[in-house]
């Protein structure tokens, strides 16, 4: 069944009900659908291929939610692009995942077709296809290539997360959900999915208040929010300043927090300010989505003790693999593979199982706990770093002739650092402005510092833990008292 | 003239944002444009906080407060002693 059965349920039983909200504009689920419509019949008058995606370059809001509809209910999949990441590297995105058209608010350089939904006038839905298998989004995150990677999800594993989740939290009718992830950030399928299938009502975060945090308070209470997913950064800036007041959002149902360790004093700091409010840590990379959850028991938050990934979730199942203890996991939120060239490429192993690259363990009550990472892959503020495509970038730099990237922590959690060798004197700054232009924010390193030769094992690779020694004598912040 | 922008500037131009010559970014140049983000704004606040000693209100964390150097210093400054 496509990932849009549950909105289309609420469509025909509560038309009028709210369900996209942005600022002053509120739309309710029969105009959500007429505006998904109206774009839903361009595609299909354009006769665009339905193996290839469609990309979706909008700010998020309505508009974006709108197109992402219409995209699924024409049968296409989705690819949602970050506008804030460098057009050289959007640029690569579209062209390896060979998408057929760009829906955005201005012609889009490198697309295909270009598609602005302002002008289209209303219609109604098309009737919805029915390939649970069929592809429903592709997500690029960081690839150890030195490229991005398309992650292609089908409306089957979508769904399993989304009916889950809102299962876990009870989603009904009544509940406004704050939507905050970005859309190429797989959070962001819960804000959409899991609310309209439930009948509930989407709540666009105005993006400066994430730089507001007293205000965001303000807005989470005036939209008389009742939950959202989000990332813990976010959630840890938001409890220390965010002018958290007990009693002051009680609506406030509920929190989902994920991709990235929640230190637990700062979790504790949050659960103090938020008696009411229910909090789940949940735990999966992009490829499973989320296959593990923890709903956060306040009794055991010990300072010292991180928290749990907790017990399976969605129907997965986990094991840890004999003799490096790496988390394999199988089950409906499985991704249907990589995307590459505009084909899938699988990412289960020869048994079916996806490897995660992380070191799992279990703890006395038999709850998962993770450990880390096998390899070189960094987790910062939810997103994917992949050292090898920082490195890449500062190779193409002219006057870089050997780079190590590393990640250093410090009380915010773990940033990539670069240690590079040149052959003429260049300034960090220069360098640092070099990656601005080809990584997203997230990717670029806290600081670029220069070696004369990099440290190197008996076999000759560079040392890595050597590297990230010299660079942490750089890291001086400490956790806020 | 305040002692704390330079140091202000050292930070925020080495760790935060990127720009390919930090000698030339002006006092009124807009640092949310330049990448200054919110997890940066975060950052930058511990460090103020550290570094002067200050205590920076939850309801004064604003856009204009960190928009550039010269409003972040005077922000910085109207709570010292």
């Amino acid at each position: 069944m496509s990932l849009l059965e549950g909105f289309s349920r609420n469509l025909e039983a509560h038309p009028l009900a709210p369900c996209l909200a942005e600022g002053e504009r509120r739309l309710n689920y029969r105009q959500v659908a007429e505006a998904a419509g109206g774009i839903a019949g361009k595609l299909r008058r354009l006769g665009l291929p339905r193996e290839r995606p469609i990309a979706v370059a909008l700010p998020k809001g309505i508009d974006a939610a709108c197109a992402v509809l219409a995209v699924l209910a024409a049968g296409h999949c989705y690819l949602p692009l970050d506008l804030k990441a460098p057009r050289q590297r959007l640029r690569w995105i579209l062209e390896d995942a060979g998408a057929s058209a760009v829906i955005a608010h201005q012609p889009w350089e490198g697309a295909n077709a270009w598609i602005d939904p302002r002008p289209l006038p209303p219609a109604p839905l098309p009737p919805l296809p029915r390939g649970e298998e069929d592809l429903a989004a592709i997500l690029y995150t960081s690839g150890s290539t030195g490229h991005p990677k398309g992650v292609a999800l089908s409306h089957r594993a979508i769904r399993a997360f989304c009916d889950w989740a809102g299962e876990l939290v009870a989603l009904g009718p009544q509940d406004r959900i704050a939507a905050i992830a970005p859309l190429h950030f797989d959070l962001s399928t819960f804000d959409l999915f899991s609310t309209l299938s439930a009948g509930a009502g989407v709540h666009f975060l105005p993006e400066t208040l994430l730089i507001a945090p007293s205000r965001l308070t303000g807005w989470l209470a005036t939209e008389g929010v009742t939950g959202l997913y989000t990332v813990p950064s976010l959630l840890s800036f938001w409890a220390w300043k965010g002018n958290l007041k007990t009693g002051i959002l009680p609506d406030l149902r509920f929190i989902l927090f994920a991709g990235e360790v929640f230190p637990t004093p700062r979790l504790r700091r949050l659960a103090d300010r938020l008696p009411q409010t229910r909090l789940y840590n949940l735990y999966g990379p992009t490829e499973t989505n989320v296959c593990c959850h923890w709903p956060v028991d306040r009794g055991r938050l010990e300072d010292d003790q991180p928290i749990p990934i907790g017990t399976p979730a969605c129907g997965d199942r986990l094991h840890i693999a004999p003799g490096d203890g790496e988390l394999w996991v199988r089950g409906p939120t499985l991704a249907s593979g990589y995307w590459r060239q505009g084909k899938l490429s699988p990412l289960v192993n020869a048994r079916g199982w996806y490897q995660t690259g992380d070191r799992a363990g279990r703890n006395a009550a038999g709850e998962y706990i993770y450990l880390g990472r096998l390899d070189r892959m960094l987790k910062v503020s939810g997103h994917r770093v992949e050292p090898a495509e920082i490195e890449a970038a500062l190779l193409s730099f002219p006057q870089v002739t050997d780079c190590a990237v590393v990640g250093v922590e410090d009380w915010q959690g773990i940033r990539p650092a670069a240690a590079v060798v040149m052959e003429e004197d260049v300034s960090p700054a220069r360098i640092r402005g070099w990656l601005a232009q080809r990584l997203p924010a997230y990717m670029l390193p806290a600081f670029v510092r220069r070696l004369d030769s990099l440290p190197r094992l008996s076999n000759g690779k560079p040392d890595l833990a050597a590297v990230q020694r010299l660079l942490h004598q750089r890291t001086s912040m400490r956790a806020p008292s | 003239m305040s002692d704390i922008r330079p140091r202000l500037r050292a930070f925020v131009l080495e760790e935060l944002i990127y720009c390919e010559n930090p000698d030339v970014f002006s006092n009124e140049q807009d640092l949310l444009e330049a990448g200054l983000d919110s997890l940066g704004i975060m950052r930058l606040i511990m460090f103020a906080e550290r570094e002067f000693g200050v205590t920076l209100p939850d309801t004064e964390i604003e856009p204009e407060m960190v928009r550039n150097f010269n409003a972040l210093t005077r922000w910085i400054e109207s709570h010292r002693q």
